[in-house]
């Protein structure tokens, strides 16, 4: 079996180099589309056109930025703008801060610059250069990001300001200190993807970092269990609040759940829990793994579950005092500004990231064929492989594509006459549906 | 009715049944019960391909390009070796004795790294030889999926999200819902191996009656366990061939279910078994003493006089096949009326009914009918077409059905091919391996079910529901998409039920 060691400083550069320029020579159009790149979900244009805004900080030309081609949800959105002579100035005065805390409690009250935070992906699923060039993105947007469940690595410490502790079931790598460092922690009772099955990284990702991160024997598959097995209720979930609360009283809770049919029952009791946050996680999201039926089957769509909480907190008169995050499925600008015209306040973005640097859904993250993980460097703690995504290249693209997103952000808000995104909550009105052509 | 006899055997119930005695007997019974108990597994395990599908990409490398890359690197990084053999892929499709000039695009996974980082001469096609598999209904995507689950018999599991259509027509258009806190038990990793699959086939009266010295009177439950809920139906079109049947056979009896067949093709090659449901046309009053060992027998239509002439003449259960054509709700109520057993409900094989509407719809209506007639536990529902994936069979139970039957999965399990159209059950062709063993084919069908089953575990895991017999017409534990469409996007402008404009 042939060895697998960290490359050196010239294969690395070599390596980047190829592929940073490949990526940029495909984004910027100077071959054709790969013809086996995208999916319904994420066609080969919105890839590419991440790519672009990763490299380039700007809105492409001549690529659909915008939706996918999955028929429905976001991809049959659209917003109803107003005619162009109304519209605002393209200004940095339009707002686009997140209210993270609106229980108006004694803990921190933070906001982000821009309507969305970073999603868990664990040190584990992903390598820690993945993870610190998301902490210092977020730390450069006053943003955040998820360490997922998977411990914290160190070398985030540098960025404590910006990394939420999750708390899974498996409650791998959940440490007193990292849990007192956290501005917010997070519970994460389901994942859209897998709602319902836990979590699972393949033995051969658990390497020996991993392992002793998480406390476990390396190469060893590690099961995080469904459900929380002290949660039967409420009252049992509070009381996992009522911990976080005594370590570390000044952080803010954030509760993540999957979208069954009583979604927003389990938003209210999460509420009246004590959550900050409820973070709503779709069925259509991304993962490190998961069986493919629970992806396609198990659990609604974010699109259809917004609303659905959205209207039950405003009926239950409690919308206000509580921040509703989406993910699972929000790819681009106009998805989460989509979203927050649903209900959300604001969104979750993971996979986003990863196309960013250069993902492109081959779905080979659980270690493929090869058992070494992403090829791309991404999703992998592979000693060669996750050198292919250097921290400081990583950071800047993941900072030009949120600046290109803001940007659209605010393009979207001035064409809809509003002056800050927070206006945008709620109003259906301000959306259309693009309906089906007939025989379509 | 099963009632022990002390003997550590069971005999049907006699006597009068007082307090005492039943709490004896109960005792006894689940004293036996834990003694024979074992888990149901079903043991699979990866074979080889015999006639391996065409893989997904094509990998086209210019060798010009290669070969001038090769002579930059060259010079370049000339003493540095690590450098100039590094290759952009891990999956060894640039790694045969003459790398890029050769490509081995069985090994591709499509991860495109080879192509965004050498555009210029290297490019990824998806195969249209895949793409060309199947029909409308059954696509590539289907039997691919059934390719991987029969050749490895594990739950398919990836990275990244989904990547289809939002809901969809049909099945895809039906969610299965999950539970953020109720689980079967809190004892497994998930509790998944605490739930059961087994389902009943036969008939129980809606209630039990007893006379006034405690005897039951009347109708006893009459029904046989298997372990899985789905069966093997009869094979479509041109593929009843008699080494499928024997396959079938012996599969069935590995894993504890039943497979339709022609009833002259069981006697033909003396197949009769009492996992072999013989399907009859017309049956002459000595026709049921062909199949002694027959549980169920089923007739291909309902015909009154043919039934009680099965009915009169055998032990078996007598099940009959009714399709979802004009007037099927009389007639599935005539031969309910009359006792049979079993009703195999059959829409075309993509699922579509004769007046065009979907299986789960119907099988719905044939649900609730008999819950409205109050004789829904009195028998047992069948159900075909339309079912090519893992998801269908849970979709199918929660719709009303106690068990599925599968037909076309069966075809591409085998990694046989098929021909043309896939809607009519006559219609089919298909051609099985010429390489296809016994021994080989029963393994793969056994990794089929395995697979099935265990993602039929993982559905219900996720709703917390302990039992697939739960399952059964439970609506509430679906949604579907368009429902949930009305209630999101009701009042956008421009939206209307169902999505069209
Ligand atoms: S393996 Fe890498 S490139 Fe492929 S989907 Fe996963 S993260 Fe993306
Ligand atoms: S697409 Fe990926 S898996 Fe396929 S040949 Fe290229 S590098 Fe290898």
């Amino acid at each position: 079996m042939m060895t697998i060691v960290k490359p050196s400083q010239t294969l690395i550069e070599k390596t980047t180099g190829l592929m940073q320029d490949g990526m940029n020579a495909v984004a910027f159009g100077e071959y054709g589309i790969p013809e086996a790149l995208g999916d319904a979900r994420w066609t080969d244009e919105l890839i590419l056109s991440t790519w672009y805004m990763a490299e380039t900080g700007k809105i492409p030309d001549g690529l659909n930025y915008k939706t996918g081609k999955s028929d429905g949800g976001f991809d049959r959105l659209d917003f109803k703008f107003l005619p162009e002579s109304e519209w605002l100035r393209h200004s940095e005065e339009i707002g686009t801060t997140l209210d993270l805390n609106r229980r108006g409690d004694a803990k921190r009250k933070l906001t982000c610059d821009i309507p969305w935070y970073g999603g868990g992906m664990s040190y584990g699923s992903v390598s820690v250069n993945v993870m610190m060039s998301r902490a210092r993105n977020s730390a450069r947007w006053n943003s955040f990001m998820s360490t997922g469940e998977g411990g914290y690595p160190a070398p985030l410490m540098e960025c404590k300001e910006n990394v939420i502790t999750q708390v899974a079931t498996g409650y791998f790598g959940v440490e007193e200190e990292t849990i007192q460092a956290a501005p917010i922690v997070e519970f994460k009772y389901a994942q859209g993807a897998k709602p319902g099955l836990g979590g699972h990284l393949l033995a051969a990702k658990a390497g020996e970092e991993v392992a002793k991160l998480r406390g476990s024997v390396p190469f060893v598959s590690l099961f995080s269990p469904f459900p929380f097995h002290s949660t039967y209720s409420v009252e049992d979930h509070s009381k996992h609040l009522d911990w976080i609360e005594t370590v570390n009283p000044t952080a803010i809770l954030s509760v993540k759940v999957s979208t069954p049919h009583d979604v927003d029952m389990v938003a209210v009791g999460s509420f009246y829990a004590g959550a900050h946050i409820i973070h709503l996680d779709g069925s259509y999201g991304g993962t490190g793994a998961a069986p493919e039926i629970a992806k396609k089957n198990i659990a609604m769509p974010i699109e259809l579950a917004i609303p659905k909480v959205h209207k039950f907190l405003q009926a239950e008169g409690v919308r206000d005092r509580v921040t509703l995050i989406a993910s699972g499925g929000v790819r681009t600008a106009d998805d989460i500004a989509k979203a927050i015209a649903l209900g959300a306040d604001g969104c979750v973005l993971g996979t986003t990231d990863l196309v960013g640097l250069g993902c492109t859904r081959c779905s080979n993250c659980e270690g493929g064929p090869s058992g070494r993980g992403c090829p791309w460097g991404l999703t992998t703690t592979d000693v060669e492989l996750q050198e292919w995504v250097q921290p400081d290249w990583a950071e800047e693209r993941l900072h030009n594509l949120y600046s290109a997103m803001q940007y659209r952000i605010r393009d979207i808000l001035r064409k809809l006459g509003l002056s800050d995104v927070s206006e945008l909550r709620g109003r259906t009105d301000l959306l259309s549906y693009i309906g089906k052509e007939a025989g379509e | 009715m099963l009632e022990s006899t002390g003997e550590g055997t069971t005999t049907a119930a006699a006597g009068v049944l007082t307090l005492e005695k039943f709490g004896a007997e109960s005792a006894l019974i689940g004293r036996e019960m834990a003694d024979q108990y074992h888990r149901y597994n079903i043991d699979t395990e990866e074979v080889d391909d015999v006639d391996p599908l065409p893989h997904r990409f094509l990998v086209e490398v210019g060798k010009v390009g290669l070969a001038k890359f090769i002579l930059s690197e060259v010079f370049h990084y000339g003493l540095k070796p690590d450098v100039i053999l590094s290759r952009p892929c891990t999956y060894g499709v640039f790694s045969g004795p003459v790398g890029g000039f050769l490509p081995r695009p069985k090994l591709c996974v499509g991860c495109l790294r080879c192509t965004v980082q050498h555009p210029d001469f290297v490019k990824v096609l998806p195969n249209p030889d895949l793409l060309a598999l199947g029909d409308k209904y059954t696509t590539h995507g289907h039997i691919t999926a059934i390719d991987e689950e029969s050749k490895k018999g594990m739950v398919p599991v990836r990275g990244q999200g989904y990547r289809g259509r939002f809901g969809g027509p049909g099945f895809d258009g039906m969610l299965t819902d999950m539970s953020e806190i109720v689980r079967p038990s809190r004892d497994g990793i998930h509790g998944r191996e605490l739930i059961g699959t087994s389902v009943d086939i036969g008939t129980k009266p809606m209630h039990l009656s007893f006379d006034s010295d405690g005897n039951i009177v009347g109708k006893t439950p009459d029904m046989f366990t298997i372990k899985v809920p789905f069966v093997f139906d009869i094979p479509p079109g041109d593929l009843g061939t008699q080494r499928l049947a024997e396959v079938l056979n012996s599969t069935c009896k590995r894993i504890d279910t039943l497979a339709c067949m022609n009833a002259s093709d069981v006697l033909d090659w003396g197949l009769d078994a009492p996992h072999i449901v013989p399907v009859v046309s017309s049956p002459s009053p000595e026709t049921a003493a062909s199949f002694p060992k027959a549980r169920l027998i089923e007739l291909d239509a309902w015909n009154k006089q043919a039934f009680e002439l099965l009915r009169s003449s055998t032990e078996a259960l007598v099940g009959v096949r009714i399709n979802f054509t004009d007037g099927w709700q009389e007639t599935m109520m005539k031969a309910v009326n009359n006792r049979a057993d079993v009703i195999h409900l059959n829409a075309d094989l993509h699922g579509r009914g004769g007046d065009g509407r979907f299986v789960s719809d119907l099988l719905k209506e044939a649900h609730m009918l008999l819950i409205e007639k109050g004789c829904r536990d009195m028998v047992t529902l069948i159900g075909a077409g339309g079912i090519v994936s893992a998801d269908h069979l849970p979709k199918a139970i929660i719709s009303g059905l106690d068990a599925v039957a599968l037909d076309l999965p069966v075809l591409f399990a085998l990694q046989g091919r098929s021909h043309g159209s896939l809607q009519t059950r006559d219609g089919v062709k298909g051609t099985l391996p010429r390489k296809m063993t016994n021994d080989w084919a029963e393994q793969r069908l056994t990794n089929l079910c395995g697979s099935w089953r265990d993602q039929l575990l993982e559905i219900l895991g996720a709703m917390g529901i302990r039992e697939v017999r739960r399952l059964r017409g439970e609506f509430g534990r679906s949604m579907i998409v368009t429902h949930l469409e009305d209630e999101a996007f009701e009042g956008i402008e421009g939206y209307v039920s169902g999505g069209a404009a």
